[in-house]
């Protein structure tokens, strides 16, 4: 039981950074950065 | 031995059409007196000609402005001249689209036959190409009568159209001719050249049939771009490009892209109808498994190009306002603008038909009833999202409705009718369609991995970090932030739907790589579900009707963008009711044809009694009709 936790939160987890890598990435190359909590750098 | 003489021929054929193709292209012809390069001299340049060697006259006999027509000078033939065109290139976008959409997905039909060795793909594949055969003429005979009307009715848009595109024009013609030969080559030597090498020249003939179709159609696509973004021309429209900048203006490829997809959605959709007819129709179980095979087959095509649709036509929007704000306003923010809300409706239908088909197909297999538990969760979803995406921004209101509601604003409409909310709503539509697709493909499988679990947890991961993410950049950025990052954004959306779609597929594979299989029961399938498919194709028509107008549309009073202003009596912006009722008429007109074409398809395999067998004929008059 603990074990499938911890791999649902460890997948959850790595999905999450995945998206949020993404969505710094997809902002910046349009130009548009964002900071570490994802409001508008400019 | 009768296959190997077939495909040998067949290959000289095939060197022979390359050879002249690579002939035409090599620059060694020259079609205009202008330039040895004809190609890019179709369209003379003042640059090709030194200073030297050019006088004054020279130039402005090449510098020649696009035409000034007056009121007088549209020939009036008592109907509205644009009415007619407007049915007449509609109809031969319709036709068209089906032709070059069918054979692109009958090759990947035909390839899949090859490596798996199951001959219903290949007997498919042929069955699709049939309908496309009969819907080829109509075409031809739609775009010869939109030719003649427009040089009729539009006599100096034409030649200017024509001293633009030049030579450009004959390559048409030519490709037109290969595509005709190629088509039939390949359709009637279906059975000729159906095992071993001699298949691989049909597939070879295949590639060649959409390499020419694609071509003719991103060249025919130039002639509409250019029309709304003009490359490779001065302000007063005088050609100072080579024919490949007048091709390739700003919305070309957008619109190349868009209308690629868009064909393939299409005509997985019209060829779905046709598995409905016959399906409905089936005298035996055997056919109607057949034919249900065969409609699911074309939903999946159909549904499958239609989900990354909307991002091409994102792509081209962009391009729209990027090319010119105004004519994007128009578009979206003007009369037009409504339009888009019966798209939101056409293509509301479309999804929800395209699910509906899927959730009603999920009892062909026991399996299903692991996943039936969440097509009222979809079900639900998709009714929101769809009651968000019809929502406009304003509404038409008379006064006393204005009256009423104490102006045109309502609070809901003020958040519910941008784009913002419409962009969640849409891509949540998307990937709960996927969601639809994925759970029914999974629904006569059982996963035989050792890592099903965490492969699960991956799958629903992504789903529900995705979704969160569309959300809260629908939110976040479209209400609280500056125009820049709500735009911006909603590339996060796109790729967000696009990563649930890619690693759903990807996942897939590699988790049901060895699955066990569970029994399916084709043709054991509601009669409902084949409603649905007729669903499909008409409102992708009106679709394609409607959006096509938008796209037309946004000319206003100009046959060239800025270039050459429309001055006939049609220079205006009919309206959205007339509009309608034009885009209904040439749909219902689609939809008639279509059903021609099932009966001619249906009417090729009908063979009629002999006479004999249905009454006593003495055994003379039999021999005698035998010999």
């Amino acid at each position: 039981m603990i074990k499938t936790l911890q791999i649902w939160l460890a997948i959850f987890v790595i999905v999450s950074l995945y998206f949020y890598g993404l969505d710094h990435f997809i902002m910046s190359v349009q130009g548009l950065p964002l900071n570490m909590d994802l409001t508008p750098a400019q | 031995m009768k296959e190997s003489r077939y495909s040998s021929r067949l290959m000289w054929l095939m060197l022979l059409l390359i050879a002249a193709l690579g002939f035409f292209w090599s620059g060694t012809v020259t079609i205009t007196n202008t330039s040895g390069d004809w190609f890019s001299g179709a369209v003379a340049s003042v640059d090709d000609v030194s200073a030297d060697e050019m006088t004054a006259g020279d130039a402005e006999l090449k510098l020649v402005p696009a035409p000034k027509p007056t009121r007088a000078d549209y020939p009036d033939i008592g109907v509205s001249s644009r009415s007619i065109v407007w049915v007449v290139a509609q109809m031969h976008l319709f036709f068209g689209a089906l032709v070059l959409a069918v054979p692109l997905f009958v090759l990947v039909i035909e390839l899949l036959g090859m490596y798996t060795g199951d001959s219903r793909y290949d007997d498919m594949a042929h069955e699709f190409m049939k309908i496309s055969i009969t819907a080829y003429s109509i075409t031809a005979l739609f775009g010869g009568t939109l030719a003649l009307s427009l040089f009729l009715l539009y006599p100096d848009l034409m030649a200017y159209l024509m001293r633009v595109f030049g030579a450009q024009m004959m390559v048409y013609a030519i490709l037109f001719f290969l595509e005709s030969m190629v088509l039939y080559i390949y359709y009637y030597g279906w059975d000729a050249l159906r095992y071993g090498n001699a298949k691989w020249v049909h597939l070879s003939l295949g590639l060649l049939l959409n390499g020419v179709g694609a071509t003719l159609m991103v060249t025919a696509n130039s002639w509409a771009t250019f029309m709304m973004a003009p490359s490779g021309v001065n302000e007063v429209g005088a050609v100072i490009g080579n024919i490949w900048e007048v091709m390739k203006g700003p919305l070309w490829n957008p619109i190349n892209l868009h209308r690629f997809i868009a064909n393939i959605a299409f005509g997985g959709a019209v060829v779905g109808a046709y598995a409905a007819y016959k399906c409905l129709a089936a005298r035996t179980a055997e056919a109607r498994a057949h034919y249900d095979w065969m409609g699911y087959t074309s939903n999946f095509i159909a549904i499958l190009a239609f989900l990354p649709l909307p991002f091409a036509g994102y792509w081209l929007m962009a391009e729209i306002y990027a090319y010119s704000q105004q004519m994007g306003i128009t578009a979206m923010g003007g009369i037009l603008a409504w339009l888009f809300i019966i798209q939101a409706v056409l293509i509301g239908t479309i999804l929800l038909a395209g699910n509906y088909y899927l959730w009603s197909g999920m009892s062909r297999t026991e399996g299903s009833k692991r996943y039936q538990g969440f097509i009222k969760y979809i079900a639900v979803v998709l009714v929101i999202c769809f009651l968000i995406w019809v929502t406009p921004h304003t509404l038409i209101l008379t006064s006393g409705e204005i009256a009423a509601l104490g102006g045109s604003n309502h609070p809901l409409l003020g958040a519910l009718g941008i784009m913002p909310a419409k962009n969640i709503a849409v891509n949540l539509m998307l990937i709960f369609t996927f969601m639809s697709f994925q759970i029914y493909r999974r629904s006569d499988k059982v996963a035989t991995v050792s890592w099903e679990k965490a492969g699960n947890a991956l799958m629903v991961a992504i789903y529900v970090v995705a979704i969160v993410n569309i959300i809260f950049a629908g939110v976040y950025y479209g209400y609280f932030t500056n125009t820049v990052y709500k735009v911006g954004s909603s590339v996060m959306q796109v790729v967000s739907t696009l990563t649930v779609i890619i690693s759903g597929v990807v996942l897939d594979a590699f988790l049901y790589r060895g699955a066990k299989t569970l029994p399916s029961h084709w043709g054991q399938v509601s009669n409902r579900a084949q409603y649905a498919l007729f669903a499909l194709p008409i409102a992708f028509t009106w679709l394609m009707a409607l959006m096509g107008y938008v796209r037309s549309s946004v000319r206003t009073h100009w046959h060239v963008y800025t270039v050459m202003k429309d001055t006939s009596p049609d220079n205006f912006i009919p309206t959205i009711g007339y509009a309608g009722n034009m885009m209904t008429i040439v749909t219902v007109m689609f939809v008639l044809f279509v059903l021609f074409i099932f009966w001619i398809a249906n009417l090729s395999g009908t063979k009629q009694v002999p006479p004999y067998a249905v009454r006593k004929v003495p055994a003379a008059e039999r021999a005698g009709d035998a010999a």
